[in-house]
């Protein structure tokens, strides 16, 4: 759908993922770095999903429209839901959190990414 | 009446997090499923909104950990361990009963079987975390 933007958030996602999770082994709080990570993830979803629905109201695709504003939506909202979450447990279980966090998100554009192309998924 | 450890500090946080991801994406799912295409199969369709409420109560129950919400905790889980053997068992037995996938569907291949491991880690939290043990977990210095 949007190339390479959608591509970058599923590695950029994967990565946040793996540094959460050293952050989770070395018994390290939620800090500067991951809150980073996550700023920047999120500017990117923002992204995908202004550039998303403007694609859907100006192409006259084929495409289930709730459902694909729904799921660009979601991905808006999970990461900063997410990150609350984490931030309300200051120990290595609320780092796991986004672990998981990071692990979703690229399901979601993965998703998202099916709802427009059905054929070529 | 001894507390036990709450549900929703630690690990168990990141739980809460899965069983919201499932609840929302169920949600979704069958809101979707019954307002478009509620005649095209309708089993299916019913055991997903089914499968949605099982893992919404799950996820608020877990997070609001109390006297009345960790018993229905407990519950909801055992009902969606049952859940995702049954339909797991059915679909793999036989695929025409449900036309169209569930959350549970093949024990959840098409969530990377997450739907299948999620029960187990649900009553292991809920184990872990159960009245009596908090006393013990407060005297070891590696709790969560």
């Amino acid at each position: 759908m949007i190339d390479p933007l959608q591509t970058i958030l599923i590695v950029v996602s994967l990565l946040f993922a793996a540094v959460a999770a050293v952050h989770v082994v070395l018994d390290r709080p939620t800090g500067g770095l991951l809150l980073g990570m996550a700023a920047v993830l999120e500017l990117g979803f923002l992204a995908q999903a202004v550039i998303g629905i403007g694609q859907l109201v100006s192409g006259n695709r084929d495409v289930n429209g709730v459902v694909f504003g729904g799921y660009l939506l979601a991905a808006v909202i999970f990461l900063p839901l997410a990150t609350l979450w984490a931030l309300g447990e200051r120990s290595r279980g609320g780092t796991a959190v986004l672990v998981v966090a990071g692990l979703v998100l690229p399901v979601l554009v993965v998703r998202i990414e099916q709802v427009w192309a059905p054929a070529s998924a | 009446m001894p507390e036990g450890q709450p549900t929703n500090k630690g690990w168990g946080r990141a739980l809460i997090l899965v069983y919201a991801v499932f609840a929302f994406s169920a949600l979704g799912r069958s809101s979707v499923q019954l307002l478009e295409k509620a005649g095209e199969a309708p089993l299916a369709y019913a055991l997903s909104a089914f499968a949605a409420i099982v893992y919404a109560v799950a996820t608020f129950c877990l997070a609001r950990p109390g006297r009345r919400t960790t018993p229905l905790a407990w519950a909801a889980v055992l009902v969606e361990l049952t859940g995702v053997l049954v339909v797991g068992t059915l679909t793999v037995v036989d695929p025409e009963l449900f036309p169209d996938d569930t959350v549970w569907s093949r024990f959840g291949s098409g969530y990377g079987w997450v739907p299948a491991m999620l029960p187990f880690l649900g009553l292991a939290w809920l184990w872990h975390t159960r009245p009596g043990r908090a006393q013990r977990n407060a005297d070891s210095p590696v709790s969560a």
